[in-house]
């Protein structure tokens, strides 16, 4: 009997097939395997008999959206960037998305990045994504060489062994706080829709640090930043990192440092994570990408916590709605203010 | 066709203001000062009340702009000799004196008052210490030209005997054989300004002024404490240079007194101008100081005087409400004064004193007496000259306007409003001929800058003893002088007086300067003085940053001089940083909508709307109710016996029926958009109006009598308010005349904590009232609670009508309120009389209130949202500057006049609504106004087109392509920043208010 | 190059706090203090900038980069800016970058905002005051503070 996975895997390509052939779309963004244990790559489907490649499994830890809009560019006809837009409605692309990518792509509509009409989303029930660090800990020493993805187990082979596992306990942990896995924007609904899992606490982490004294944290951002090695792989999985010149990149003023200096590290993070406030979906791609392990998804769930509770706004929620940065209320909280009375910590 | 110039006679501050206002709204002005220099008596003051501004400082930028005008033709040393013609069409004839320096050669480099031999009394500082013959009034003068004193010239004397002056002057300039010349001018109007004189104690014998050496008048300690007068603002006291410890001021020296002085009106200023004194005294002092007034009222009746007395009396200025019967000196006779004095309670009390400061008063000056005399103007009783209770500044004479101080004593504030509404009045029949005589500046061709490497130069300001007695104003200049890029640095005594501008101008050229930083004052106030240097010197006047250097440095680290010269350091090395990043702006305009929209239908705005519509510009008035007239109704006539209603009946009709004027009844404003020149308002009924200038006289409204202030009133049918009366008195109540006693209680709601202000007119009003109740009634007992009467200026002769006519006065302190009290229906009024200090019952048929006159907070509130305008504490709406821009909001084409910007008499409503419409009308006159230059600009290849900055601009100034790229309306554009501050890829930024410059900055605070 | 110098071990340490002031109020505030003489401590540098609404996250990290032990961000009250809305904004962009240079243990009271409006020239000299005895207490800054020797290396 096929995985649910399996049978998802089948629908997406019967259904990529069928908008390619028919015309409806240029293009499908989807999944192929890939070249190691519990990876998957990217892969951008352009012709109907190609769509046998795609694939879906509980090892898609990379936002799709992040690769929106640039395939929605390829497939429009060839111009020069001051050349007028061409007339009538141009190519249409499809992707797949979970509830937190399709969130993303709210979020690219609103920021103007991704126009609603040219895109298809096919909409997928996320069961959450493994983290293949989280495997990999718990076979520490020993190469692992295949992994079999039950339903709810997973099969993992060495040489020498094979272990069942249980699939959840090595999701991801923004997999496990996530409070929307089914997708929130669907055109094509592929596979059965996963209902809201009811977390107690979506901030659990947030809250633990917290609580901390101002020297812990402080200690905790200096240790949990330390090895990195500026390889920006956090940004370029981004689906909310788009802009042209990063202000990494800015020379005039030079923000930023690019030496591996704590402190031109840390205000990297800090202002990445402040780039990313009320527009963050929590998808882990960044987390999931970082060669050196490093949670810098704490620094964006703590400002989604704050911007939920202060503002009442989660990330691409409605296409409608505004972003929390470009609105606000005549009575916002602000007791951080040091001239109000009572003043003191926001959201406290 | 009326002449489009006007004639100004007189150039203190209230002849300066209105040639300004005429200058700036197309007239050549001729401006006839007498002195050799323009300023008058505020360039003498040290500092100025109520928020201790330094005088010169606020001035200087005012006299410079006079002395620069293209359309200001000066005329120092000059009078007015004849008049004739008729209103539009008069000719003056003016008889300027000779100066003895050719002022075009004039380098002003003063070595003809050094080597000049002659020593004369320095009038300037009051007549103490001496000045040369050949001279220059103060250093700030304006024009900055040196002058011979004829009186006491050797050479002009007896020629031949020196002339050392013009051997050395090395310009030429000197002129013994200078003659008097007439100017014959043709002028459309006449506006006077000739200020006022002061009265000399020395007849008073009582004060020992003129014998004893440490008695002193207030313009003299004045000089003493300004940093530029003969002791450098170093409190010393004439018998022999010691610092005092313990000064009395004397009030009412010369003022409300008929026996001795002849005066019988108060002088309005001088109870404020004491208690600034010894506040300031206190300032400069070195350890203990105790100042004391001697007084029989205290008159803070202007804005924000309530609680800088407040504030005097908790920094220990001590208080004596008594009579001083004489000063002697001291038997030690080491030059201390003994004070003997008479207190409230009959008692004789002796103090002594190390010096005494008498508050002379006001009076006119004998030559404005005769000047009236000449052009046949009527003056009032006091050799005032008369004007309209409904045209304060209109004289007997049509065409010739009066104001400042020269009709009745004023402040500085209401001054400049009377000045703003003579040139509202001057130029309503030359409206036609708007911009005939006037000649259009034209700036030297700006150097582009764009591809030369920074050249800076740096001017450091002593601003007197402001800056320089806490900061090391000479280190801070070197120190600029080794910062990169600075290749001129110099230290400068009043960088804004006029020789330092012209010379700032000169090293410009000079040196190849490219970029300027001065380091001073606030840019608040100063920056446009400076940017217009600039560009007079050929250079864009954005290339310029200020390091605020006194008002954020030397004024507030007043006891740590190292650190704050180490701060001024800082602040220059950051103005530096700032202004090397900047470069050149175009100069932006918007194009004016030549109308007008009035908000309010009371007098003040009835009164705006007309001086519009009288220029011809189109004006829509908005009134909330369904009737024009206002609180002006409700009041029954002014202290002169003037009754109100037929003029307001008059002043409706004629607004109702001005074919400019569109009324809207029981109308409230929406929105409002836009700014200076173009407005756009929309109306509660949807309807929407462009105007380029808006005037704000929503009014005020009487305190409802509450709480301890309420007495009785609703629950007896006997205790009224003053308006109430009023009602009675206009309705010719004839069950007034059957009252037998009446009690008014003074200062209800007013000058109390929840209100800490004097509601300015309701002594007045209620002793007019209580007069008007003795007219009708001589038997009637009439009673005044009070707590100090405060019947300014000639408002003093009804209080000594009141009391010549048996109205009672008992005074009452706010720890022993009258008590109210009614038995079957009778009042019992017990209060406490401190002069038999006893109990007094009275049980009077009447009992009237003075309540306070407050803000329609709520109106205000929202207006001033939409306008953006502020306002105080007490829901009063903020004028841009106290004293000298007492109608103009900090926003720009927004004027306020009225009871919203604080209590005061219609009089002084007409002249603010009149001063308003001037004001607005500088900026109507004009087809285009400057608009925002330090626009926000878009870099296309970093723009994610995310649309943020769309969303964040709060005037639609900001768009997205159809590229999908950001690109900003520059013409919307107000320069506010909060796209740049939103955008996460900084494709946005502000012209020279980038994140590089202002990183720069901040990067520069710590080298 | 900018930085602070070794100053942690000189006993008269004195702080520097840089305070982006909004031309219309806070800096007219500051003024007023001045025109008051309102005394406050000489630790403060103000920087002038249009409106709070100005000022980006970026500026605040960056003057902590460059060394202030303090910073102060001041603008007009709710309601009264001179730009109609550029305080809201901004008060939410520092309501959540204050948030969250806590979470990762910057002090409380290095980076701090008020409202301070053209006529509380005594209310700014307070805020002034109260800043710069808070930043004394935490002594010299040395988080997100990029060290010289750092620099110089990079």
């Amino acid at each position: 009997m096929p995985t649910i996975n399996e049978k998802i895997s089948e629908e997406i390509r019967a259904q990529a097939k069928k908008l390619l052939a028919e015309g409806t779309v240029a293009a499908v963004i989807g999944y192929a395997s890939g070249s190691l244990p519990m990876t998957v790559k990217p892969l951008v489907v352009r012709r109907p008999e190609d769509c046998g490649k795609l694939l879906w499994n509980t090892f898609c830890v990379l936002n799709l959206a992040n690769f929106l809009p640039e395939v929605l560019k390829s497939v429009e006809p060839p111009r020069g960037p001051r050349d007028p837009k061409p007339e009538g409605p141009l190519p249409k692309v499809a992707i797949m998305a979970t509830g937190c990518w399709s969130r993303n792509i709210v979020v690219q509509i609103q920021e103007h990045q991704v126009e609603r009409e040219r895109v298809v989303v096919m909409g997928v029930g996320s069961r959450g994504m493994v983290s293949r660090r989280k495997v990999e800990a718990l076979f520490a020493g020993r190469e692992i060489l295949a992994v079999e993805e039950l339903d709810h187990d997973l099969i993992v082979r060495g040489s020498g062994f094979e272990e069942k596992i249980n699939r959840w306990s090595v999701v991801r942990d923004n997999c496990q706080t996530c409070t929307h896995p089914d997708p929130l924007l669907v055109d094509v609904r592929i596979g059965e829709p996963v209902s809201d899992r009811k977390n107690p606490n979506p901030f659990k982490q947030v809250d633990e640090l917290e609580a901390k004294s101002a020297a812990e944290r402080w200690g905790w951002f200096t240790s949990e930043f330390a090895t990195c090695i500026r390889c920006y792989a956090c940004r370029n999985a981004c689906p909310l990192c788009y802009c042209p010149t990063c202000f990494v990149d800015d020379a005039k003023p030079q923000w930023v440092g690019k030496s591996l200096d704590a402190t031109d590290t840390g205000l990297f993070h800090v202002m990445r994570a402040y780039h990313c406030a009320g527009r963050c979906t929590d998808c882990g791609a960044c987390e999931s990408v970082c060669p050196m392990g490093i949670n810098m998804r704490l620094l964006t769930k703590k400002l989604n916590k704050d911007v939920l509770n202060l503002y009442g706004i989660e990330a691409g929620m409605q296409p409608d709605s505004p972003l929390p940065l470009t609105t606000y209320k005549i009575n916002d909280p602000q007791k951080f203010i040091v001239t109000e009375a009572g003043a003191g910590k926001e959201g406290e | 066709m009326p002449k489009g110039s006007v004639l100004v006679v007189g150039g203190g501050i209230s002849g300066v203001q209105a040639a300004l206002d005429l200058a700036n709204s197309g007239f050549l002005v001729h401006l006839v000062e007498r002195t050799t220099a323009i300023g008058g008596k505020m360039s003498q003051l040290d500092k100025t009340f109520p928020t201790n501004d330094c005088s010169a400082c606020i001035l200087s930028p005012k006299l410079v702009e006079c002395g620069r005008h293209l359309n200001i033709n000066l005329l120092t040393l000059s009078d007015l000799v004849s008049l004739e013609g008729e209103p539009g069409n008069f000719k003056a004839v003016v008889r300027q004196r000779p100066r003895y320096v050719d002022p075009t050669k004039c380098i002003a480099c003063g070595l003809c008052a050094e080597k000049c031999p002659k020593k004369v009394t320095n009038d300037f500082n009051m007549g103490i210490g001496k000045r040369k013959a050949a001279y220059l009034s103060y250093p700030q003068a304006v024009p900055l030209k040196y002058a011979l004193d004829p009186a006491h010239c050797i050479w002009i004397n007896k020629p031949g005997r020196c002339g050392v002056c013009a051997k050395e002057c090395p310009a030429g300039a000197i002129n013994f054989d200078d003659t008097a010349r007439d100017h014959v001018l043709e002028v459309g109007s006449v506006v006077l300004a000739p200020g006022f004189s002061r009265f000399n104690p020395t007849p008073l014998d009582f004060t020992g002024y003129g014998r004893l050496p440490n008695v002193v008048t207030t313009m003299e300690f004045e000089r003493f404490l300004s940093p530029s007068g003969p002791c450098m603002g170093h409190l010393e006291r004439p018998s022999d240079g010691k610092e005092p410890k313990k000064i009395a001021w004397l009030q009412c020296v010369g003022s409300r007194d008929i026996n001795r002085a002849g005066h019988p009106y108060c002088s309005s200023i001088c109870c404020m101008f004491a208690l600034k004194q010894a506040v300031i005294a206190k300032e400069h002092s070195h350890g203990d100081f105790e100042p004391s007034i001697f007084y029989m009222d205290m008159r803070t009746h202007g804005k924000g005087f309530e609680n800088y007395y407040t504030r005097a009396r908790e920094e220990g200025v001590h208080f004596h409400r008594a009579r001083v019967h004489s000063i002697i000196p001291s038997p030690d006779n080491q030059g201390n004064l003994k004070i003997r004095y008479v207190n409230e309670q009959g008692k004789v009390n002796f103090e002594e004193f190390d010096m005494v400061v008498l508050s002379t008063g006001l009076e006119p000056y004998r030559h404005t007496i005769e000047l009236a005399s000449m052009l046949g103007l009527e003056l009032d009783a006091d050799n005032f000259v008369r004007t309209d209770s409904f045209n304060p500044v209109a004289t007997s004479r049509p065409g010739i306007y009066v104001c400042g101080a020269a009709s009745e004593p004023k402040d500085i504030p209401q001054s400049v409003v009377e000045a703003s509404a003579a040139a509202a009045e001057a130029s309503r029949i030359l409206a036609p001929v708007r911009w005939t005589e006037t000649s259009k500046k034209v700036y030297p061709a700006e150097q582009n800058i764009y591809a030369q490497a920074p050249r800076i130069g740096v001017f450091v300001c002593h601003c007197g003893i402001n800056i320089a007695s806490v900061v090391d104003v000479a280190a801070v200049s070197a120190y600029a002088g080794t910062l990169p890029d600075v290749v001129f640095s110099q230290a400068n005594l009043f960088t804004c007086s006029q020789d330092t501008i012209n010379q700032m101008i000169s090293i410009i050229k000079e040196q190849d300067l490219n970029r300027v930083v001065v380091a001073s004052c606030s840019p608040r106030t100063h920056e446009p003085l400076f940017q217009e240097t600039l560009r007079d010197a050929g250079l864009n006047k954005f290339l310029f940053e200020m390091a605020n250097i006194r008002d954020q440095d030397s004024w507030v680290h007043q006891r740590e001089p190292e650190k704050a010269t180490t701060k001024a350091k800082d602040l220059v090395r950051m103005a530096v940083a700032r202004v090397r990043g900047e470069g050149a702006l175009p100069y932006n305009t918007v194009a004016v909508t030549k109308a007008a929209l009035v908000i309010g239908g009371g007098v003040s705005g009835m009164t705006s709307a007309l001086a519009f519509a009288e220029q011809g510009y189109p004006v829509t008035l908005i009134e909330q109710s369904d009737m024009l007239g206002g609180n002006g109704r409700k009041v029954f006539r002014n202290w002169k016996g003037v009754e109100f209603l037929p003029f307001i009946n008059d002043l409706t009709a004629r607004v109702a029926s001005h074919p400019h004027i569109t009324v809207k009844y029981n109308t409230e404003i929406k929105e409002a958009s836009g700014s200076v020149g173009k407005f756009s308002t929309t109306f509660s009924d949807g309807r929407t109006f462009e105007h380029g200038v808006t005037v704000m006289a929503v009014g005020g409204e009487p305190y409802k009598p509450e709480g301890q202030w309420r007495f009785l009133h609703g629950v007896n049918p006997n205790v009224h308010t003053l308006l109430e009366l009023d009602k009675k008195f206009i309705d010719d109540d004839p069950t007034l005349k059957n009252i037998k006693q009446a009690v008014f209680i003074h200062c209800v709601g007013s000058r109390i904590a929840e209100r800490p202000y004097c509601s300015r007119v309701c002594c007045t009003h209620a002793i007019d009232s209580a007069v008007k109740l003795k007219e009708m009634n001589p038997d009637m007992d009439v009673f005044m609670l009070y707590r100090d009467v405060r019947t300014y200026g000639q408002r003093e002769r009804i209080y000594q009508e009141a009391r010549a006519k048996g109205v009672v006065f008992i005074r009452y302190d706010l720890e022993r309120l009258p008590q109210v009290s009614e038995k079957e229906g009778r009042l019992i009024i017990k209060c406490h009389d401190p002069i038999i200090d006893a109990h007094v019952v009275i049980q009077p048929d009447m009992l009237v209130l003075a309540t306070a006159i407050q803000p329609r907070r709520q109106s205000s509130t929202s207006l001033a949202k939409f306008f953006k305008c502020a306002i105080d504490s007490q829901g009063f709406l903020m004028e841009a500057h106290m004293k000298l821009r007492p109608v103009d909001f900090a926003t720009e084409g927004v004027f306020l006049a009225g009871l919203c910007h604080y209590p005061k008499s219609m009089e002084e409503s007409i002249a603010q609504a009149k001063a308003a419409a001037a004001r607005a009308s500088i900026i109507l006159a004009h087809d285009a106004v400057p608009a925002e230059s330090v626009t926000a600009v878009v870099t296309a290849a970093k723009c994610t087109g995310c649309g943020l900055c769309t969303e964040v601009c709060a005037y639609n100034a900001v768009s997205l392509d159809d590229n999908g790229i950001s690109v900003v309306n520059t013409s919307m554009c107000k320069g506010c920043g909060a796209c740049v501050a939103g955008c996460r890829s900084d494709a946005v930024t502000l012209k020279n208010i980038g994140n590089e410059q202002i990183m720069a900055t901040v990067d520069a605070a710590f080298e | 190059m900018t930085s602070k110098t070794n100053e942690t071990s000189q006993t008269n340490w004195e702080p520097k706090i840089i305070a982006f002031l909004c031309n219309w109020c806070s800096y007219a505030g500051a003024d007023l203090a001045g025109v008051s003489r309102f005394q406050y401590p000489p630790n403060i540098r103000i920087v002038r900038v249009p409106c709070s609404g100005r000022v980006s996250e970026n500026m605040i990290l960056s003057a902590l980069k460059s060394g202030a032990d303090g910073i102060l961000v001041s603008g007009c009250h709710p309601g009264d800016c001179h730009y109609i809305s550029g305080n809201y904004f901004a008060r939410r962009r520092f309501a959540l970058l204050g948030n969250l240079l806590d979470f990762i243990g910057i002090e409380p009271g290095r980076v701090n905002f008020s409202w301070v409006s053209a006529a509380e020239g005594e209310q700014f000299a307070e805020v002034v005051r109260t800043v710069t005895e808070k930043v004394k207490e935490l002594g010299p800054a040395t988080r997100l503070v990029k060290k010289i020797e750092a620099m110089q290396a990079a």
